[in-house]
């Protein structure tokens, strides 16, 4: 101990780089967002094969179609970044860097949030390659410039990021990643389809306010239009539906973030 | 310099710590000695502001640890050797801990050459053997060339050549001017290389002294003033296989 180190202090940006340090220093979480690019362009690729001329899906439902397995990706790369930290035991030596504690989710937010939108994007690429065939055969354009396909193409990666911060929020609160997993599916999913057994005006409101509404992001306008007219809840269009899901980012973020700030960081 | 002060703890309602006041000065090794459970690892943890004390403070240089701006320049820590996803290299592990400070990579190759893990610090932390994780725990602790160095059994696991190594580190980093906080169970390490003990006993304060104090007092080696210290605050007590308690059929017959 010769050489005393210059003196230097924790920062955000310093924080932010050791949260992606974290981040693509872990197999599991780069395996995750390959493993979630590969899964939805095998299912849009599957959807594909059905897709015939006439009145059947546009160019881009086709490539967004893979978005309800990719969502099961993006909410294990948040619990693997939230809960993993805590399941590991890796929590002792990020928290007594950074005592002050928030830094640490809001980082983690951040790049979860980027890793997220970078795998949507490989998957909506990947997608894009595996669909190609199917959507010359069946004669459908893919127009970036059209504002629909625009607005899906977005909706895609939102509604992955989206749920990757939710996982993100109930891994610093359940600090278990089988149990954020198990909760997340639940939330996205399972209420979802149980409400669906028994529509009515109760029923239909429930499931506009769960997460799932997000996919609604990456609906096409037909599909919208029909899902408003059969509901007899809120019409909450495209956006609205991004807006519940991001309230429950942020909900379930403000919960971890309450759970990390008044508890005790222990195993 | 650490200071301790009427620090309790309690998880429900098992107490943890209760009122304990200790100090560990600068240019001092102090161990932290008390049976199983006794809250060594708990103070530790307090200290450093991963868990919230149920009463009492806890301060490095007069300030609560949560309120230093740089604290991995002021205290170093090595709570267990877990303390690293399994998944990470050290080399990443120690590189991210570093970045929050912005502390320099070439800080992060130093201390992996102090530690002797060079030949292993491109490899996941979860092959890593007891005595490799304990190495790396200590990197951690040094690595921000810190003020204050709290190590939980830092010695555990280790190799006799490691051993003898953490035993001339703290011995280096006290004459530094540095403090340190040790605990440990081994009685005849801390016999060579604790200036001072702090014993404690189900969360209470047993005794705080020099050593040659301690051991002066009750004529024999640390080992057997330690012994009679905690006697009553012993909470796990193995017995041996041939216990009488344990052959009630032959008492019966
Ligand atoms: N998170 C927790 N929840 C409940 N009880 C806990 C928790 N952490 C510690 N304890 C309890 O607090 C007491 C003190 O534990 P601690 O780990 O501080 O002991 P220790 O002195 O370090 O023991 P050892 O020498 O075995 O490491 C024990 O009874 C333990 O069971
Ligand atoms: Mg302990």
């Amino acid at each position: 101990m010769t050489t005393r180190t210059p003196a230097t202090r924790v920062s955000f940006a310093g924080v932010l780089a050791a949260e992606w340090t974290k981040l693509v220093g872990l197999r599991s979480t780069l395996w995750v967002a390959l493993g979630t690019a590969l899964a939805a362009a095998s299912l849009a690729y599957g959807l594909s094969l059905f897709a015939g001329r006439g009145d059947g899906p546009t160019g881009v439902s086709l490539v967004v179609a893979g978005s309800v397995l990719a969502q099961t990706g993006a909410l294990a790369l948040g619990a693997l970044v939230g809960a993993g930290e805590h399941s590991s035991g890796a929590a002792t030596a990020t928290f007594t860097a950074v005592p002050r504690r928030l830094p640490v989710l809001a980082a983690q937010a951040v790049v979860t949030g980027a890793g997220a939108g970078v795998t949507a994007a490989a998957a909506l690429a990947a997608s894009a390659l595996a669909t190609t065939d199917a959507r010359t055969r069946a004669g459908l354009v893919l127009e970036l410039a059209d504002p629909e396909t625009a607005r899906m193409l977005a909706g895609f990666v939102l509604h992955l990021v989206g749920v990757a911060l939710l996982g993100l929020g109930l891994g610093a609160l359940l600090r278990r990643p089988g149990a954020v997993i198990v909760a997340g599916v639940i939330l996205l999913v399972v209420v979802d389809q149980l409400l669906a057994t028994n529509p009515g005006q109760v029923t239909d409101t429930l499931r506009a306010a769960l997460p799932g509404a997000g996919a609604r992001l990456l609906l096409d306008d037909a599909a919208l239009a029909a899902l408003d007219a059969a509901s007899r809840g809120p019409r909450l269009g495209a956006w609205g539906g991004g807006l519940v899901l991001a309230g429950w980012a942020v909900g379930a973020l403000a919960a971890g973030a309450g759970r990390l700030c008044r508890g005790d960081v222990t195993r | 310099m650490i200071e301790v002060e009427a620090l309790v703890k309690r998880y429900g309602s098992t107490t943890a710590v209760d009122g304990l006041t200790f100090t560990a000065r600068p240019g001092t090794v102090t161990g932290f000695l008390g049976p199983d459970g006794a809250g060594k690892s708990t103070t530790m943890r307090m200290i450093v502001g991963l868990e919230r004390p149920t009463a009492g403070t806890a301060t490095v240089d007069g300030r609560r640890y949560a309120e230093l701006d740089a604290p991995l320049h002021s205290v170093g820590v090595m709570l267990d050797a877990r303390s690293v996803h399994p998944g990470r290299t050290a080399f990443r592990h120690l590189l991210a801990q570093a970045r929050t400070h912005g502390i320099p990579r070439s800080r992060v190759d130093e201390v992996i050459a102090m530690t002797g893990l060079e030949p292993v610090a491109h490899r996941r932390a979860g092959t890593y053997s007891l005595g490799m994780g304990q190495r790396l725990g200590i990197a951690g602790a040094l690595l921000g060339d810190p003020g204050t160095l709290i190590l939980d059994e830092p010695v555990n696991g280790l190799d006799p050549d490691g051993v003898l190594w953490v035993r001339r580190l703290v011995r280096d980093l006290a004459a530094e001017g540095r403090t340190v906080l040790l605990s440990s169970h081994l009685m005849h390490e801390l016999a060579l290389c604790a200036d001072r003990v702090v014993i404690i006993g189900r969360g209470r304060l047993l005794a705080d002294a020099p050593v040659h104090e301690i051991v002066e007092r009750s004529g024999g080696t640390l080992e057997e003033a330690y012994l009679q210290l905690t006697a009553g605050a012993v909470q796990y007590r193995g017995r041996a296989t041939t216990s009488p308690t344990t052959t009630t059929a032959g008492d019966a017959r």
